[in-house]
């Protein structure tokens, strides 16, 4: 009974999980992904369904006023199921994409070309940023903000970091927006594009096949076909 | 051919216009060295020269600016920067940031035009050669130095193919190396027959690849002539320019009642 | 005692980079120092070691005879001040006044000592009339003369200024060499990392060059820009200035000022 609701959920993370993790070569990455994503959200839904599971009857275990159910249980293990095969899905997709290729192929299917520059350049607005405020800080404790002291000192604190961050980024914003002007960035019509990720064959009737897939799937559940 | 008549300008929300009745030409294939003091007016130019003002940042321009003969107010901002290019002085702030090589870099501006795949590919190789960097093709823009970056942000300017190159600062924020790079490429880039225009405090630099020089004064040319003529005009530090060294050692050299006509050939 | 101390530092960057080889270097009270070589030679890694902003990885930093690993950074602020080159990385308040109160304030001073310290910082950098301006309605070279002003009003013992001179026309340039030249007759430390060589052999007494973390020559201007020095300072890519070539190839000896070679040639004639 504890196993019965998870063969579901278990055979899609192995199939289009697992499997293909392993082809791409990043099951360990994939894994320590996972395991971030989920860890808080499975600790609170395990412990929450096997303790406090409503209609439980079958008891395992009691720990003073609570008591840890088999239907619990076998509930915790089927939703936790599924947070993986979600989870894994997507770290996945992020795991095996490179993010120019994705703003690429969206971009030649007719994505505008700006959409396509924010999502790329995003990329690299955290790190400018976090480098900017690193030195923003470093230049004003040089001036004796002390950011080793007492909390209130560090509160205090923020506001001579957060301004010249906030306004600095913007004012190189307009640098940035006055160079990409200077290169025809933002004329209207196509831009061309010097390549492109390959479409197979395979990968088209791969694609049609999974769609196809969730149709089919979400049809028998419907239809109580499936569990 | 870049023509000023009777241009003025004034920022979006300023008081008073940052140019005033400045009559200017760039000819075809000369490098034009500006300097004047901070506030004068030079980037502002740069910015009215390459179309940014008023088409980007907004501002009232009164006059004309003729390219190649035609009336610039007709022009759109992309059209402009297919006649006009423009570098800053900072070299990180000009990197698209989404290019994973130098090469994709310079390859952006001709592939934002539209252009035929192999005419993108052929002007990048081109901009690379122009200004001697194919060795840092593959490498990432962001991790390379100021100098390198500076050159990389040329060669995307580059590749654009505008007759006429802007250049403001482009060597404030480099080494002494650094602005040998950029130095040895304006001077390869004249040769094949770019005009340039090109900002500088550092008039030792100027006097290396500029023929023309103008210096600015509050909105207006106080001082144009062939370099040499300009750089050795006893006005300049009056104007806020620091001499050039090989003028500065004369000028010791006169006060001190010394000989100074064995300078030149000393310099090298 | 020295003003500063540095004994065998060396500094690993945590991407693996070794920016200080191991640097010995005393300075005493009241020397303007200038630090030069070109980009990654480690001068910006060793000048940020005195005020603590970093630590070392081997090696031991001095400050006023005391060892900085025992200072939190803002303690070291009170004896060293240090300029940084991008005044936009800094600048936050919203006048000018404010702007360069922040770091008097910060050490202590209040009232008529903290008013006086302002003004005339402002008078120095000439921005007293801009005191109620906002910064960023500043043009970014006078910024950078905000970001000097708000520093100098500290007037802590040891001053350090990271590429001064840059974007700065000739009025700016000599506000730095008055700074400089004030600041030391006060008997206080100068210590300037500079690409400007002519900057460099009129305002210091004493040069120290870097390559590769380690440093190469140390001395006068005038030993240092002396001819037989000329081929290691090339190899970091600095060019003696233009009087120090022409004293040489007259045959002068070592001239690195306009003032020295004219002086030298008086004498030759005479």
């Amino acid at each position: 009974m504890i196993l019965g609701g998870i063969a579901g959920p278990l055979a899609l993370v192995v199939l289009f999980v697992l499997v293909p993790a392993a082809v791409a070569g990043a099951v360990r990455p994939l894994l320590r992904a996972v395991l971030v994503l989920t860890l808080p959200i499975a600790i609170s839904v395990f412990l929450v369904n096997l303790l406090f599971f409503p209609g439980g009857t079958t008891v395992l275990f009691r720990i003073g006023p609570v008591t840890a159910t088999a239907e619990g249980l076998a509930f915790a293990v089927e939703v936790l199921a599924r947070i993986l095969a979600i989870a894994g899905g997507i770290s996945l997709f992020y795991l095996t994409t490179k993010p120019g290729d994705l703003t690429i192929d969206l971009e030649r299917r007719g994505v505008s070309p700006r959409i396509a520059f924010v999502a790329n350049s995003s990329v690299q607005t955290v790190p400018a940023m976090l480098e900017r405020a690193q030195a923003i800080t470093g230049a004003q404790r040089a001036r004796g903000l002390d950011t080793e002291g007492s909390v209130a000192a560090r509160v205090r604190g923020i506001v001579p970091i957060v301004g010249p961050v906030i306004l600095g980024s913007i004012g190189e914003v307009e640098q940035r927006t006055m160079a990409l002007e200077a290169r025809g960035f933002g004329r209207s019509g196509r831009r061309t594009l010097l390549w492109a990720p390959p479409d197979t064959a395979l990968e088209r009737i791969a694609r049609w096949l999974l769609v196809a897939g969730v149709v089919a799937l979400v049809v028998a559940r419907v239809a109580r076909i499936l569990p | 051919m870049l023509t000023l008549e009777s241009l003025s300008y004034r920022h979006a929300g300023a008081a008073r216009a940052s140019l005033r009745e400045i009559d200017l030409v760039l000819g075809d294939g000369e490098v034009l060295g500006v300097a004047g003091a901070n506030e004068a007016g030079k980037t502002t130019l740069c910015f009215v020269l390459s179309g940014l003002a008023p088409r980007s940042i907004g501002g009232t321009l009164g006059g004309r600016l003729l390219v190649d003969g035609v009336d610039a107010s007709t022009l759109r901002m992309h059209e402009m920067t297919e006649h006009v290019g423009i570098g800053f002085d900072n070299p990180s702030t000009q990197i698209s940031g989404v290019a994973r090589t130098v090469y994709e870099e310079i390859a952006f501006g001709p592939a934002n035009l539209g252009l035929p795949r192999d005419e993108v590919l052929a002007r990048t190789e081109a901009s690379l050669d122009a200004l001697g960097i194919g060795h840092l093709a593959d490498r990432e823009p962001a991790r390379l130095s100021g100098g390198q970056q500076q050159l990389v942000a040329v060669a995307s300017i580059l590749a654009m193919r505008p007759r006429h190159i802007v250049l403001d600062e482009p060597t404030a924020q480099l080494d002494p190396a650094g602005t040998d790079l950029v130095g040895d490429a304006i001077a390869r880039l004249a040769g094949q027959g770019v005009s340039i225009l090109v900002v500088e405090h550092k008039t030792d630099l100027l006097a290396r690849v500029a023929t023309r020089m103008i210096v600015m004064e509050t909105g207006t040319i106080a001082l144009e002539g062939p370099t040499e003529q300009v750089l050795g005009d006893p006005r300049l530090p009056g104007l806020g320019v620091a001499e050039p060294s090989a003028v500065r050692l004369q000028r010791a050299f006169e006060t001190a009642g010394l000989d100074p006509s064995r300078i030149p050939e000393l310099v090298r | 005692m020295s003003a500063i101390e540095l004994e065998g530092l060396v500094h690993v960057y945590d991407s693996g980079v070794r920016a200080l080889d191991g640097v010995d270097l005393t300075i005493r009270p009241g020397e303007r120092v200038a630090l030069i070589g070109q980009n990654g030679s480690g001068k910006t890694t060793l000048v940020r070691h005195l005020d603590g902003l970093l630590r070392p990885t081997e090696g031991r930093v001095l400050v006023g005879g005391v060892d900085a690993s025992t200072r939190t950074v803002a303690q070291l602020a009170r004896e060293v001040g240090l300029v940084f080159q991008d005044p936009d990385r800094q600048i936050f308040a919203s006048s000018v006044r404010a702007e360069v109160e922040f770091g008097p304030r910060n050490l202590g001073l209040r009232g008529e000592a903290l008013r006086q310290a302002v003004s005339d910082a402002l008078a120095e950098t000439g921005l007293d009339a801009e005191a109620e301006t906002n910064p960023y309605d500043l043009a970014a070279s006078r910024r950078k003369l905000l970001a000097l002003a708000s520093v100098v009003a500290m007037q802590t013992p040891v001053l350090v200024l990271d590429e001064p001179t840059t974007g700065q026309d000739l009025a700016g340039i000599r506000r730095v060499e008055r700074i400089v030249a004030r600041v030391a007759d006060a008997g206080r430390t100068v210590i300037a990392v500079s690409h400007d060589m002519r900057f460099v052999a009129e305002n210091v007494d004493r040069v120290v060059v870097m390559r590769l973390g380690s440093v190469i020559l140390d001395g006068t201007p005038a030993e240092v820009f002396a001819e037989p020095a000329w081929e290691l300072l090339r190899s970091t890519y600095v060019e003696p200035p233009l009087a120090a070539r022409v004293g040489a190839r007259l045959g002068l000896g070592s001239t690195p000022t306009d003032e020295r070679l004219v002086e030298a040639m008086a004498v030759r004639s005479a």
